[in-house]
C-alpha cells in the first residue's frame, strides 16, 4: 500500500517536473526547432527569390549541387586551412599561455588582466581594427616596417588573398585566445599539487611532466576547448565581414564556407540553395565535433587499459 | 491517515501551479501565434488624398531629408513620417532582402538604385508604379535607375555620375596644365605619370570589393567605346573594347605605375574621397560627392585648387557610369499611397535645389538642372551637362551580385597579373552567359 503511494507520487511528481518545464522545452523547440525544420524544408525546393514565388520541389537537387560546385569545394579548402589554423594553433598556443601564467611570477595578476583585454573588444570592431593595422596606405605594419628598413614599398595585404587569409586567421586567434587560456587556466588550476611533486620527487622531466600529468589532467576541458573552437572556427563571419568590405575578398580569398553560405542566401537570395549549405555546415559540426569525441573518447580508454 | 491527508493537500496545490503552468503555456503559444509575419498589404491607388504615416529606410548618403525635407513634407501633406532611418549602403541590401522575405511592412519606403531596382523588382518585392505616378519633369537616366526591362518600380532621389575631379596644386608642381583635364587617355596617361613620385599617385580608384571592380571595368569598358550587353541582354563585354579598356586598366598598375595600389583594397567611394583629400592624389573618377569632401575644411584642396571635367576617353571622347538613386515602395506597405506621395515629394525642385546646394549631388529635375542658382551653386553640374552628351550607363541587372563577384575574381587576377585581360574576361562571360540564362528564361 505504502509502496503503491509512494510510486503514484513519484510518477505525479514527474507529471509535475514535465509540466512545470514545458512551456520552457516549447518554446525552445519553436525558437530552435522551427528555423531548423523551415532550413530543411526549404533546402528541398528552388526557393531563388529572383526566378518568382514558385518554389518547386527539387528533392535532393540542392545537395547534389553542392557536391559538384567548385565555389563550395574552393571555400571547404579555405575553412580547412583556417580551421586547422585556429583551433588546433590556437588551443595549443592556449595550452602554452595558461601554463606559463599558471607559474608563480611577478606582475601574473597584471598579465592574466591584460590577457582578457581582446576578449573585452566587440568582433566588429576587432575586425575594424586588424583593417586599419593592415591598411595598406595608412596602416601601422606598413609604417613600421618602413621604418625599419624591412620594406621600401607599402605592402597591400589586404589586396591579396592568401596575406588576407593569414591576417584573419592572425586577428581571429588573437580574438579567440582569452576564453582558450581562462578555459585551461582552470583547467590547470584544478591539478592538486601533490602530483607535480610526486613527479617531481620520481625525477620527471618537465616534459615527461606535461605529458603524463597536465595533459591527461586537462583533457576534458581540452576536449571542450577543441570541440568549442571547431564550432568557431567553422561560422566564422564577423571578422570576414569587416576585413573584406562584407565581400569575402579579395579574389573570395576569406570566403570560407559559412560565409559563402551568407553569400548565397542573403548576397544572391537563393535561399534553398543556401539552406542546403546551411544544412551541410550543421553536418559538418557534428561530423568535427564527434571525431573530437571519438579522438578523447579513445585516449580515455587507452589510459584505462594501461592503468589496469 | 495523516500522511493521505498531507498528499492530498500538496495534490491540491500541485493541481493550483498544474493550473497556473497551462494557462502561461497557452499564453505563451497564443502570444507566439500572433506575431506570425503578415501577408496583406495595401493598394496603390492613384485617387483619393493619402494620409496617416510612413516609415522610411534610406542608406546614410543624404541628411538633407532629415533635417528639412520631413518636416516640410509633413506640413505639405499631413502624413507623418514615423521613422527615418538610414544605414550603411554596404549593409542595406541584406536588411532589406530580410525585410522582404519576412514581408515585414515596418517601412514603407527603401532607398533603391539601378542594381536593387532590377534584383527587388524582379523578386516581386517592390510597387511597380504606374506613367501617371511618375512627374514629367525627371531626367531619363535618373528614371533609368528605378526601372528594370520597362517596369518602373521607383523614382529617384537624386542623380550621380562620374566625372574627373584633380588636384590643381600638384598639376602645376608636375608642369601639367592645371586648367583643364586630359583631353584623351594617353594625355591622363602622360600626366599621371609627371604626378607619380615617392608615396604621390597620379591617379587611385576603389576596386577593393565586388561592386568596385565592377564599376571600374565598366567605365574602362565604356571609355573603350564597349558595352556590357546587347539588347537582348547577350553578354557581350569580352569583345576587343573590352580587353583594350582592362588592359589600359592593368597597365595604370603595372606598367606606368601610376596607379596608389591601395585601390585594390579600397572598398567604397567615400574611402577614394578622403584619400584624394589628403592631397597625395593626383587624380580620380569620382561620384559628385566628391565635390564637397574635397572643398571641406578638413581636406588639402580648396575650390580654387579642385579640378573637374569629363573622363579621359580611350576610343571615344568621354564616357561615365551612373550611380543614381531613388526612393521605391515596399510591396508589403500598408499605406502604399502615403509612400507615392513621399516618393514624389523628393522630386519637387525645392527638395531637389536644396540637395544640390547642401550636399552636391545632381538633381533628378529638368528644371533644376538648367537653373543657374544650382550651377553657381555646385560648378560640377557644368561638367555633367556636358558629360550627357557622352554614354553613361550602369546596367543594373537581378544578377548583380553574382556576376560582380565572378567579375571581380577576374579583374584583380588580371590586375595583379595571375592571367590576362582576355583570359579575365573570356571566363568572366561565360559566367555572365550562364547568369542571364538563369533569370532570364521566363
Amino acid at each position: 500500500m505504502a509502496g503503491t503511494l509512494v510510486e503514484k507520487s513519484r510518477k505525479r511528481d514527474l507529471r509535475f517536473g514535465l509540466m512545470l518545464t514545458a512551456p520552457s522545452v516549447i518554446i525552445i523547440l519553436m525558437l530552435l526547432g522551427y528555423p531548423m525544420g523551415y532550413a530543411i524544408f526549404m533546402s528541398f525546393h528552388q526557393w531563388n527569390d529572383k526566378l518568382g514565388a514558385d518554389h518547386q520541389f527539387i528533392g535532393l537537387n540542392n545537395y547534389g549541387q553542392l557536391i559538384t560546385d567548385p565555389a563550395v569545394w574552393a571555400a571547404m579548402e579555405r575553412t580547412a586551412y583556417f580551421s586547422v589554423i585556429t583551433v588546433v594553433g590556437g588551443v595549443a598556443l592556449a595550452v602554452i599561455i595558461a601554463i606559463l601564467l599558471n607559474r608563480k611570477f611577478r606582475g601574473r595578476t597584471l598579465a592574466r588582466v591584460l590577457l582578457l583585454v581582446p576578449w573585452a573588444v566587440p568582433p566588429v570592431v576587432n575586425g575594424i581594427m586588424w583593417k586599419l593595422i593592415f591598411d595598406g596606405s595608412v596602416g601601422i605594419v606598413n609604417t613600421i616596417l618602413r621604418s625599419l628598413g624591412l620594406i621600401k614599398e607599402n605592402i597591400q595585404w589586404l589586396a591579396d588573398p592568401t596575406a588576407a587569409m593569414n591576417i584573419l586567421i592572425f586577428a581571429e586567434t588573437w580574438k579567440l585566445l582569452p576564453f582558450l587560456c581562462l578555459l585551461m587556466l582552470a583547467a590547470l588550476q584544478g591539478i592538486p599539487e601533490s602530483i607535480y611533486r610526486a613527479a617531481a620527487i620520481d625525477g620527471a622531466d618537465a616534459w615527461n611532466t606535461f605529458w603524463r600529468i597536465t595533459l591527461p589532467n586537462i583533457r576534458g576541458p581540452l576536449m571542450f576547448a577543441l570541440i568549442v573552437q571547431s564550432m568557431w572556427s567553422l561560422k566564422v563571419f564577423d571578422t570576414i565581414y569587416v576585413l573584406s568590405g562584407g565581400s569575402g575578398g579579395p579574389v573570395s580569398g576569406t570566403t570560407t564556407i559559412n560565409f559563402l553560405d551568407y553569400i548565397t542566401t542573403f548576397s544572391n537570395l537563393d535561399r534553398g540553395y543556401g539552406s542546403a549549405m546551411a544544412v551541410g555546415i550543421m553536418l559538418l559540426v557534428l561530423i568535427v565535433s564527434a571525431f573530437w569525441i571519438f579522438v578523447f573518447g579513445g585516449f580515455s580508454r587507452k589510459r584505462r587499459e594501461a592503468n589496469g | 491517515m495523516e500522511t493521505s491527508r498531507a498528499t492530498n493537500k500538496a495534490l491540491s496545490r500541485r493541481n493550483l501551479f498544474q493550473l497556473g503552468g497551462i494557462a502561461a503555456g497557452a499564453l505563451t503559444l497564443a502570444g507566439c501565434s500572433t506575431t506570425s509575419p503578415q501577408t496583406t498589404s495595401g493598394t496603390l491607388q492613384s485617387s483619393g488624398k493619402p494620409s496617416g504615416q510612413i516609415s522610411i529606410l534610406d542608406d546614410n548618403t543624404n541628411m538633407v531629408f532629415k533635417n528639412s525635407t520631413i518636416k516640410a513634407f509633413e506640413q505639405k501633406t499631413g502624413i507623418k513620417v514615423a521613422t527615418y532611418q538610414q544605414g550603411n549602403f554596404n549593409d542595406l541590401h541584406d536588411k532589406m532582402a530580410t525585410m522582404f522575405a519576412a514581408q515585414d511592412s515596418s517601412f514603407d519606403v527603401v532607398m533603391t538604385w539601378a542594381g536593387w531596382s532590377a534584383e527587388f523588382g524582379q523578386a516581386g518585392w517592390l510597387e511597380e508604379l504606374t506613367k501617371s505616378d511618375v512627374p514629367t519633369d525627371l531626367i531619363q537616366p535618373a528614371l533609368d535607375a528605378v526601372s528594370w526591362r520597362g517596369k518602373i518600380y521607383g523614382l529617384p532621389k537624386f542623380v550621380s555620375v562620374q566625372t574627373m575631379f584633380w588636384n590643381k596644386d600638384l598639376y602645376t608642381k608636375a608642369g601639367a596644365d592645371p586648367a583643364a583635364a586630359p583631353a584623351n587617355w594617353d594625355e591622363f596617361v602622360q600626366t599621371a605619370k609627371k604626378l607619380t613620385s615617392g608615396d604621390q599617385f597620379g591617379y587611385a580608384c576603389d576596386m577593393g570589393n565586388p561592386a568596385g571592380a565592377y564599376q571600374n571595368f565598366l567605365r574602362m569598358l565604356l571609355l573603350s567605346g564597349g558595352q556590357m550587353y546587347d539588347a537582348d541582354y547577350n553578354p557581350t563585354f569580352a569583345s576587343d573594347a573590352g580587353v583594350e579598356g582592362l588592359t589600359k586598366l592593368v597597365e595604370l598598375l603595372q606598367v606606368h605605375k601610376v596607379m596608389d595600389p591601395s585601390s585594390l583594397q579600397i572598398t567604397n567611394a567615400s574611402d577614394l574621397a578622403d584619400l584624394f583629400a589628403r592631397g597625395k592624389t593626383g587624380s580620380v573618377f569620382n561620384w559628385p560627392f566628391q565635390f564637397a569632401v574635397a572643398t571641406a575644411s578638413t581636406s588639402k584642396l580648396t575650390k580654387d585648387t579642385l579640378g573637374n571635367g569629363l573622363i579621359p576617353g580611350i576610343s571615344v571622347r568621354s564616357a561615365s557610369i551612373d550611380g543614381s538613386e531613388g526612393f521605391a515602395i515596399n510591396k508589403y506597405s500598408k499605406n502604399k499611397q502615403a509612400a507615392l506621395a513621399w516618393l514624389q515629394f523628393v522630386t519637387t525642385g525645392d527638395v531637389q535645389m536644396q540637395i544640390v546646394e547642401k550636399e552636391g549631388w545632381f538633381p533628378v529635375s529638368k528644371t533644376v538642372l538648367n537653373d543657374p542658382a544650382a550651377i553657381a551653386a555646385l560648378p560640377v553640374l557644368t561638367t555633367y551637362k556636358e558629360s550627357t552628351k557622352y554614354v553613361t550607363k550602369r546596367y543594373g541587372t537581378p544578377w548583380d551580385n553574382e556576376f560582380d563577384l565572378a567579375l571581380s575574381v577576374q579583374v584583380i587576377n588580371a590586375m595583379n597579373g595571375k592571367t590576362s585581360p582576355k583570359d579575365a574576361l573570356t571566363t568572366a562571360q561565360k559566367t555572365a552567359q550562364d547568369l542571364v540564362k538563369k533569370y532570364l528564361k521566363s
